[in-house]
This record gives structure tokens, sequence and C-alpha cells, in this order.
């Protein structure tokens, strides 16, 4: 009994004195980030050449660098293994990549231009790794010296260097003095991992819960350590959750310093951790300049959203302060155009097109014209949210800024007409018809993740439809992107248009998709940012100039990219409704100096690969 | 002789007759979700931010189709199927190809079957115990305290009861871990520290499945007893002056125990496909969001390899126990 009695009170003892983190690793060394991709399925393995293997868990934001990466806080694009932009010859059949000199590789091998030539060799040459479709365009790839490579393309391509631009994937470059000697690159695990970025592994759950990083002692030797100094947290674990309720619990008790949450997780997390703070030190809090822009898109191959008209009346049966208001309680930044309204973006494409915008006219029949540009929807967002008791700014511009300049009316006596003008009818319950004298009935595919701003538009815009008169249902289901490849849907809320780069005006990503050379009929598979299959001759116009455009001849970029735009518009073959809302928490218990609103020196994800060139710029703030 | 022919090959029929339907059905099903694969995970590719050339992209299907072995007839794959499956190859998993499924499943495997087994096993034994007694003491007060408990638990949503756990012993009063299955950065070696820690991980998921499933089974039990309790044969027991003991031992529990051991079987049978909730509240390791992601990235062979080795262990774990049946129900003869 005696015994029993010992052996429960050292039982006890023993669990009640064991902190989450092992000794040697002091907390107050270390900062905690959730993963955004979840468990991981293979912890052992790193080889992120040969698929998936959870990258956001330090592979591609800790140990790794990229040739360049895009900073969208900024706007800029970062040289990292790179030392300058890419240069490219006259008719771009060459892409000369100038190396930074002195970067070694975390084995202490120094990093070369062999690195690089040995990676886009052994891509191409490889089936099964990730990248290898890309780099069939590589002709040959050479080294000129030590520190330069010339890659010779089969055709002429002024884009290839964005397949080594990293923005949340890229081809990175693999240590060649690791895999040369490897049987199979496939199968290689890549463990323990040597990289070029500032981090090392530390160690790892076998259950793939979490991977723990430890800062390099040459950390100076990095790309990282170039540009910006020395990484603040001696370690970083990038850990799994699980449910938000448990991330809330963990930021409570300063478990947990980066989350990617819920707004309702927000709210909560801001309410009771006095320490924590999101991208906003106000409302909307969220981040509002994310690259991606949310929405819906309409199958253009299907009737009746064939047609341009029928696409324009149900945009403009949309009353878009209502709209943001149910999918996000107004905590989001409008986009009346295909692209985030992103700081740089507002820059580029925003003011640009902001004239042509109010000035833009559609055709109501009978000689009858509409201006559908609401240039106060950014207004009347900032207002409800007034009324709902949040504090919001007061000068135009950072209205404008955070809650977007404008949308479209919300005109449904417009939409009426032109769907009359198309044939449409209303029965005697006000209810919609199809020209047909079928009842009007729309399908909304979405996600099954209630807390994703497509889901969220979803409903929201089922609401919309069915206030206007249109029978609206929601299928929210995981094979959301089979079937969206496929068109199989009516009108989707899975992206209006491929994302741009986010830290570059070049609108190629964006508008190529809808090139005409890719359309395929429903039931085969369309392209990433056209499920919706709408082409047009003029944009094809466009997308060749684009090509043939350098990727340094910002101008040029930017003029092809307000015309694409305006096609966009124009026709609407999906409706951009407001910007992904990065909904983000940190707390400043232990680390301080986040980039913020206020403070936008960097992208504020935890998980994109430029999450090291944050840590720099955290201080500790001496808790332990 | 008569044992073999009346008895055990009918059963062994029937038993690969449920693998063979079994492990086709498994083969074809996920063949009729809507989900390919490969869309699939081109769909996360994109979404994920990395930029497909639309050019290259069916460079990348054709490769793809090739690599996770989905070209050919249906046939065909069923055909190559079951060679692989003979030779205990499950084959890579598409989602996080070229890995093994094998060695997706070893990895999440002695995870779930600590869990899973030891929670079933001891809220068996428990609630079988408790319940039985429950039932033969009926009137007392003890008994009464528990059913208000079971009342209240049972019906409980799991997640909320887990959720509930959770915040008591992990964020009100900070006893045990928030989540996880082992210290972050100690290393798992043989001794008595190691061995406390990981019950100490495992205390909260392992109190919530066993919450559950200890009134479950207290339930039924008490449930069963009470009706065995009323059987001419234990009246006619009692009023033979046979003694109490042998009546509550041989004539009840032996009785009752029956579709409890049955019930027991199909319990264990079905640990191997893990527990999803506890997995996900908890984040600790095991095959259920394996199974889970399995299903939502359409990765058939992930997905067939842990159905089959769940089919295998439920049919199993059944045909054991219809063999061992007679030695608990002396009714039941090999004849």
């Amino acid at each position: 009994m005696r015994r029993l009695v010992s052996f429960l009170i050292l039982a006890l003892t023993v669990i009640i004195a064991f902190s989450q983190l092992a000794p040697g690793i002091p907390r107050n060394e270390t900062f905690i980030a959730n993963q955004l991709t979840g468990r991981v399925g293979t912890p052992g393995n790193f080889n992120l050449w040969a698929g998936w293997r959870s990258q956001d868990r330090g592979i591609q934001n800790l140990l790794l660098e990229p040739l360049w990466c895009v900073e969208y806080a900024t706007g800029e694009i970062i040289n990292a293994l790179a030392a300058e932009p890419p240069i490219y010859n006259k008719d771009f059949t060459e892409l000369t990549i100038k190396l930074r000199k002195g970067v070694y590789w975390s084995d202490g091998v120094p990093f070369t231009a062999d690195d690089v030539v040995y990676t886009i060799t052994l891509v191409k040459n490889t089936p099964g790794m990730d990248y290898n479709s890309q780099m069939q365009a590589v002709k040959e790839a050479i080294k000129i010296d030590d520190y330069t490579v010339l890659l010779k393309l089969t055709v002429p391509n002024s884009r290839f260097h964005t397949y080594l631009l990293d923005r949340w994937g890229a081809l990175r470059i693999l240590p060649k003095h690791i895999f040369e000697k490897v049987e199979n690159p496939l199968t290689f695990e890549f463990n323990p991992p040597v990289g070029t970025g500032p981090y090392v592994l530390k160690d790892f759950d076998p259950g793939g819960y979490w991977t723990l990083w430890e800062r390099r002692e040459d950390w100076n030797r990095t790309p990282t350590g170039m540009l910006y100094g020395k990484p603040a947290p001696r370690f970083v674990l990038i850990q799994t959750f699980g449910t938000t309720e448990r991330q809330v619990l963990a930021m409570a008790q300063h478990e947990l310093d980066a989350a990617d949450l819920t707004m309702e997780a927000l709210r909560a997390v801001l309410q009771r951790v006095n320490t924590a703070r999101a991208w906003r030190r106000d409302f909307p809090w969220t981040v509002n300049i994310d690259p991606c822009v949310t929405g819906l898109m309409f199958n253009n191959a299907r009737a009746p959203f064939n047609n341009p008209e029928v696409r324009w009346a149900l945009t403009l049966a949309i009353d878009i302060v209502e709209y943001a208001a149910n999918a996000f309680d107004g905590a989001v930044t409008l986009s009346p155009i295909h692209v985030p309204l992103t700081s740089a973006y507002y820059d580029w494409y925003y003011t640009k097109l902001d004239k042509w915008l109010k000035e833009f006219e559609i055709d109501l029949g009978n000689g009858e014209k509409f201006k559908p540009y609401d240039p106060t929807a950014g207004k009347r967002l900032a207002e409800y949210v007034k009324s709902r008791g949040y504090t919001v700014p007061t000068d135009e511009e950072t209205i404008n800024k955070v809650f977007g300049p404008g949308w479209y009316k919300y005109a449904p006596d417009v939409a009426e007409k032109l769907l009359i003008k198309n044939g449409f009818k209303r029965d005697k319950s006000g209810k919609w018809l199809l020209p047909d004298g079928r009842p009007w009935t729309i399908t909304i595919l979405t996600t099954t993740n209630p807390a994703h701003p497509s889901y969220r538009n979803g409903f929201a815009l089922a609401q919309a439809w069915k206030k206007f008169g249109i029978d609206t249902n929601v299928v929210t289901s995981d094979a959301l992107a089979t079937l969206g490849q496929r068109g199989e849907f009516e009108v989707t809320t899975d992206w209006p248009a491929a994302e741009p780069w986010g830290g570059h005006p070049d609108l190629y990503r964006v508008l190529d998709p809808f090139n005409s050379e890719y359309l395929v009929p429903i039931g085969q598979n369309a392209p990433w940012g056209n499920y919706g299959r709408w082409t047009n001759p003029e944009l094809d116009k466009i997308i060749v100039k684009l090509r043939e455009t350098d990727w340094n001849d910002t101008d040029s970029i930017i003029a092809f990219g307000v015309e694409g735009l305006k096609l966009l518009i124009k026709e609407m073959p999906g409706i951009p409704t407001f910007n992904y809302p990065g909904v983000i928490a940190w707390d400043e218990y232990y680390w301080t100096n986040y980039p913020g609103a206020e403070n936008m020196y960097a992208q504020p994800y935890h998980h994109w690969p430029n999450f090291k060139y944050m840590l720099p710029f955290l201080k500790p703030t001496g808790r332990k | 002789m008569n044992f073999v022919k009346r008895y055990l090959l009918p059963r062994l029929f029937i038993y690969f007759l449920v693998i063979f339907v079994g492990i086709t059905m498994v083969f074809i099903i996920p063949r009729l979700l809507p989900i390919d694969p490969i869309q699939q995970l081109i769909g996360q590719i994109s979404s994920r931010g990395t930029y497909l050339d639309p050019k290259t992209l069916n460079n990348l299907i054709d490769t793809l189709k090739e690599l996770y072995g989905l070209k050919g007839s249906l046939w065909q794959q069923y055909c190559s199927f079951w060679r692989r499956f003979l030779g205990g190859d499950f084959g890579p998993s598409y989602y996080q190809f070229p890995v093994p499924v094998i060695s997706l499943i070893k990895q999440s495997l002695p995870w779930t079957i600590g869990l899973l087994l030891t929670t079933t096993i001891i809220s068996w034994i428990l609630g079988n115990i408790f319940g039985a007694l429950a039932a033969y003491f009926s009137n007392r007060r003890w008994v009464k305290v528990i059913d208000i408990i079971a009342m209240i638990i049972r019906p409980m949503p799991y997640y909320i009861l887990a959720l509930s756990l959770l915040m008591l012993f992990a964020y009100i009063f900070p006893i045990f871990p928030l989540g996880g299955g082992y210290l972050i950065g100690g290393q798992i070696k043989f001794g008595l520290q190691t061995i406390l820690t990981l019950l100490k991980y495992a205390f909260l998921p392992a109190m919530s499945l066993i919450l559950i499933g200890f009134f479950t089974w207290f339930q039924a039990m008490k449930l069963v007893v009470q009706t065995v309790k009323s059987e001419d044969f234990v009246t006619y027991a009692n009023i033979g002056g046979v003694t109490q003991a042998r009546i509550v031992n041989k004539y009840i529990i032996r009785n009752a125990m029956l579709p409890q051991i049955t019930g027991l079987a199909l319990s264990l049978g079905q640990i191997f496909s893990g527990s999803l909730i506890t997995e996900i509240v908890f984040s600790y390791p095991g095959l259920g969001t394996l199974l889970y992601n399995a299903i939502f990235t359409g990765d058939y062979n992930l997905l067939m390899g842990i159905t089959v080795i769940s089919i295998f262990v439920i049919t199993t774990s059944i045909l054991l126990i219809d063999l061992l049946y007679p030695l608990f129900d002396p009714r039941v003869r090999y004849r």
C-alpha cells in the first residue's frame, strides 16, 4: 500500500511539474505558431521536391531560401539566393541568374551555381518530382561561373523565372552534394534536412503534430541573415493544435504566439488575452493585404450564365453592404476588380481604374445606359460597421484602403430590366422564371469549411439572390476541386480569378488562365483560375502582349493589366466581392514588434515563406 | 470431424467471402465518389499558391496517372490491386506520394492501438462490473448516483464532453497538457519518466473515451442483467435454494455477458479506423485523421489500406468469437 501511495505521489509530481516544452527549450526563446495545413502525414520526410510534405511546417518558411520571394506587404520582390532580378535576353529564350555570394548550406558546404544547375536538371529528368512538367521548358542549364547560371529555354518565355519565385510554392534549390549521392530522389526522405535558410531541424513529432527548429549558429551566412540580420527566436515550434477552440485556449495560456483563427475565435482571443493583437489593432482586425480575392465564378459554358447581361443582372442584385455584413460582419475590404485591394495593387490598379469605373456603362436596351459603379460602397460599409458600435477611420483615403473604394450599385430594378430584356419573367409570387418558363433555381457550389471565405460568400450570395426572387441552393462538397475543374457547377464561390503575385504588378497569372488556348468543354479539366470557361479574343491579344513584355517593364505590364481587368469587369465572368480576410492573432506576451497595418514591414503569416524575413524584427519582452 | 465440416468450414467460407466482398467494395466505392485524386491534388496545389502553367497541367496529369497506377481500365486496376494486396503492398499514398501507405499506417497505428485498445478494454471491464453490480443491487444509493451521472454523460455529444475535459483540466486547472502525444522536444526513451509523460498526454483523451464507453457498457449490462434476473430459470434456482453467489456468477452474469462479448469484439474491430474527434480535439496521433484526410483527398490507396485492416480485424474478431462462443454459451454446440 505504501509503495502504491509513493508511486501515485511520484506520478502526480511528474505530471504537474512538466511543461509543454522539454527542458533545454526555454519558452521565452521559442516562437510557437500553429500549422495552417494541420497534422503532418509524413513527419520524417522533408523532401518537398517529391510531393506535398507540409512545407509550411518550417520547410519553406525557415529551412529553405528561394531564388526570389514575393513580399506583398511592401510590393517588392526580394532577391534571396539570387543577387539580382532575373535577366532575360531580347527574345526571352535565355535567362541569366546571378547568385548571392557567401551563402552556405546548413552543413557548411558553400551554395553555388552547381546547386541551381543540378536542381533544374534533376527535376527536369525525374518524372514525379514537383515542377518536372514546368522544367521541360529548359533546353539546357549552364554554369557560367560559381555565381552565374544561364538557362536556355525551348520557347520564348518572359515569365519562366516565376517557377523559381516563391509566393507559397516555387521550385526551391536543393543541395547538390546531398542529392547526388541518392539513388532515388523520389523516395529519399531528406532527413535530417539541409537548407540555406536561417533555421535547422531540431526535432519533430513522429505523430506529425509538431516540428521544432533551431536558429543556425552561422545565420549570417544565409540570405535572411544578410538581408535582415539575426532572427530573434532561438527556437521556432510549428505545431498543429487541431480545433480553433484549442488554439484559443493555448493563446490564453501563452502557449501559442501566432495563429490562424476564425472571426469568432479572434474575437474571443482579443477579449480574453490582453497581450493579443491582430493585423489591425482596431476593427476590422483582419489582414487586408492578402493577395487573394474572393467572390464567385459563373459557369460561362452553361445557360443562362453564358450571357454577360445575366451575369451583370446577378451582380446588381447584390447589396454589397448587406452581403459583407452577412458574410463577415462587415470586416472585409471590398474588391470591385479581379485583383485584391492590397497597398501595392491600390497604387498599381485601383487608382488607375477609378475614373474608368465611374464612367463605365452597361446597355439596358432601348438606348438606356446605366453606370453600375458605386464609389460610395466602401463608405456605406464603414457606416454600417459604425452602426454596429465599432470605431472606424474617418479620412477617406483610409476608408478606401480599409473598406474598399467602392463596389457595384444595389440596383434590383436595373437587374430586372436586364433580365426582362433577355426573356426572363417573374411568376405571380414574384419569383423569377427562365426564358422558357421554368422556375429559375441556382445552385451554388462551395467548400465544406464554414470558416472559409468561400463558404461565407456562398451563403451570403444565396441570401442576396433569394431576396431578389431567385430560388437559390448552396451545396457544400469536399469534391469542390474536382467538380470545379470539370465545370460541374452553375456558380461556385471558388476564387473569381487566379491570384496575382501579390508583390509585383504582373497580372499574367490572373489573365493567362482565361486564354482561349486552354478552353475545354464541361467534363474536362479547366485550368485553375478559369473553371468558369470564359474567354475573350481581346484578352487573348493582351495575354500575348504580356508574354512579350519584360517582367521588369513595370509601366507596360500595368497598362496591359489595366486593359485585361477592364475586359473582366465588362463581361463579369465571375464577381469579385472582397479581399481574402486573413484572420490571424499574435500574442505579445513573449514577442513584440509584429508587422501590422500600422507597421507594414512584412507580410503577416507564419506559414508563408517570408516568415523567416519577419523573425529578425521580433523583439523579446524578457518575460520568463 | 463434425466440428470441422459442420461448424468450422462454413464459418471459414463466410469469413473469406466477407473479406473478399469487403475488399472489393473498398476498391469500388472510392471510385464512385465524385472525387478524383489527381484533380484534388492539383486543386490543393493551386489553391496553396503554386503556379501551374495551364500548358504543363496536362503533362502533370498524365505523369500522376502513371505514377498513381490509375492508368488502364477498371478491371486492370482491380487485378493489379489484388496482386499488390496479396503481396502485402497497399501501394503509395497518392496525397503523400511516393510514401507507401503501409509506412503511414505503421506510424499512426501504435498510438491508436495504445489509446483505443486500452480505453475500450478498461471501459468494457469497468462498465460490465459496475453494470452487473448496479443491476443486482439496484436499490442502493450509489447505483442511483451512477444512474444520474450516466443520464447526464451518455447523451452528451462526445465533442462537448472532450472539450469540457480539456477546458477543465488543461485550462482552468492546468494539470494536463492541451494536447499532443508527447513532450515537445523530448525524447521517448524506455523508462519511468517516459511512461509517465506518455500517460500524462494520454490521460485526457483516454478519460473522454473511458467516460463515454463506461456508461455505455454500464447501462447495457445493467439492462441485460435486470432482464436475466427476472428469467424463469433464475427464479427456479432461487426457489431451489441455489446459493446467491452461484446464481450471480453462473446463472446471471454468464448469460448477461454474451451480448457484451459480441459487442466487445465489434468495438475492438472498430479501433482500427481510429477515433477522429479524439484526435482532432486533443491533437492525439492516430489513424482517425489519416483516414479522414484519405477520404477528403481521394487517396484511394490509403483509404483501402486502413479499411482493409479494419475489415480483417472485424471479421477475424467475429470469427474468433464465433469459434469461442460455445465456451461462453453452453447452448451453442459444435453439432
